[in-house]
């Protein structure tokens, strides 16, 4: 899993670099668009997010007690929060959308709709994998803590990476 | 790995494919790296289709674009008319080692439909646009410049085959029990998804990193595209290495 999560990492650093150098040659373009972000959507579902990676985190926890049970519970209220985000971004999407900011708007708004799309993937990835988790975590003969690791990594992974947008695309002036 | 305790060989079973020797194998294998060095070759040196030509031009310099390297163009798409077959073998050595996977065959034949799809729109409709517009270059350059858009739009912006064929690969490498490939392959095969869904804007964007020239959408799809190549090419090396003579290959 880690070699996936560097990978991604390196990947989604390039893509924040050409959205920085973009941003730099077409700051007033960039800036204009960016107040029609909402910043509070944005905020909420930064708190998700990472209320989601501690309940994961917990949930390791709890499988290495051998509390499987509590493990079970803690990963499904981190997938329940990954629904959640799920929820919001499409409802930011949509009022995004209704406000009559697409794709093709201007380079700032294919940046929005495409790498906050790109991350919905990895969300939703991420819950197929929780998914595994729970699955593996219910089943005493595949039950391993490596599983519920290797999880929680991918987990978070995808928190970081919203934290990262979120930062440069609705909070950076 | 499956495990053929001792194979037996003498036995008659003409119902299953066998492998008594790799020769066959080996030679399907080396058929790929060769195509896809013609493959580069063509697309690269030849057609000038890679890197891709600017989204932003005009219809005056697409057909000044289309004079000055008719005869390359030429050269290189009949070229590739001659050696398009290679990239069916590739794809038919992955679906086989795919078959010999502890998952449903129909990961393998999604596998082959996907990307007997994706070839039209991924490959020769960029190829029969150009050699369209070379083959009476005195044409209105409004027409030519249609066939320049045609021929780039299908090349860079035809995703949906192509995540079809990486999203089954990765799900059929991750869900193997008999460890044909190893699971950091299938992490790559996802980064090919990720990359081919951000050129969905070149269809809208005519400049900067979401064009069909731009950084995002060609540059860095392409790095991680050779980097997927490379791998799947070493990995179907060791496979068919590791291969047991007399293994039962699914049908």
């Amino acid at each position: 899993m880690w070699v996936f999560v560097l990978g991604d990492l390196i990947i989604f650093g390039t893509y924040f670099v050409i959205f920085m150098v973009e941003r730099s040659w077409h700051r007033d373009v960039f800036l204009e668009s960016q107040r029609h972000l909402n910043l509070g959507l944005g905020a909420v579902n930064t708190l998700v997010l990472l209320t989601s990676s501690r309940f994961v985190a917990q949930g390791v926890r709890a499988a290495r007690r051998n509390d499987n049970a509590h493990a079970v519970r803690l990963v499904l209220g981190g997938g329940l929060c990954g629904v959640l985000f799920l929820a919001i971004k499409s409802y930011e999407w949509a009022s995004e959308i209704a406000a009559g900011h697409t794709l093709a708007t201007n380079t700032f708004f294919t940046f929005y709709f495409m790498l906050t799309g790109v991350h919905l993937f990895h969300v939703v990835l991420g819950l197929v994998i929780l998914g595994v988790v729970v699955a593996d975590l219910k089943n005493p003969e595949l039950r391993r803590v490596s599983t519920v690791e290797a999880g929680a990594t991918y987990w978070h992974l995808v928190d970081l990476l919203w934290v990262v947008i979120f930062a440069l695309f609705y909070v950076l002036r | 790995m499956t495990v053929a305790a001792k194979p037996d060989l003498t036995e008659v079973d003409p119902d299953r494919y066998r492998p008594r020797n790799k020769t066959d194998l080996t030679v399907c294998w080396w058929i790929i790296p060769i195509f896809y060095n013609f493959f580069g070759l063509i697309f690269v040196l030849l057609a000038r289709v890679m890197p891709p030509q600017r989204a932003d031009r005009n219809p005056d310099q697409i057909a000044a674009f289309f004079h000055a390297h008719t005869v390359t163009i030429q050269i290189g798409f009949c070229l590739l008319m001659v050696v398009i077959g290679g990239s069916g073998i590739a794809n038919g050595l992955v679906a086989f080692q795919m078959k010999r996977m502890s998952v449903s065959p129909v990961f393998a034949y999604a596998y082959i439909a996907a990307l007997a799809v994706g070839a039209l729109p991924g490959c020769l409709m960029a190829a029969f646009s150009f050699l369209t517009a070379t083959f009476r270059p005195d044409r209105d350059p409004q027409i030519l410049a249609l066939l320049y858009d045609i021929g780039f739009l299908s090349f860079v912006g035809s995703l949906g085959c192509f995540t079809t064929q990486y999203l089954v690969l990765a799900l059929a490498i991750l869900l193997d029990k008999n460890n044909i490939f190893p699971r950091w392959m299938a992490y790559v095969t996802i980064w090919q998804i990720v990359t081919e869904v951000l050129a969905a804007p070149v269809f809208v964007v005519k400049a900067g990193p979401f064009a069909w020239n731009g950084s995002i959408s060609f540059y860095q799809g392409t790095v991680i595209f050779v980097v997927y190549e490379v791998c799947i090419i070493y990995l179907l090396k060791k496979a068919i290495e590791r291969q047991p003579l007399g293994e039962r290959i699914p049908d």
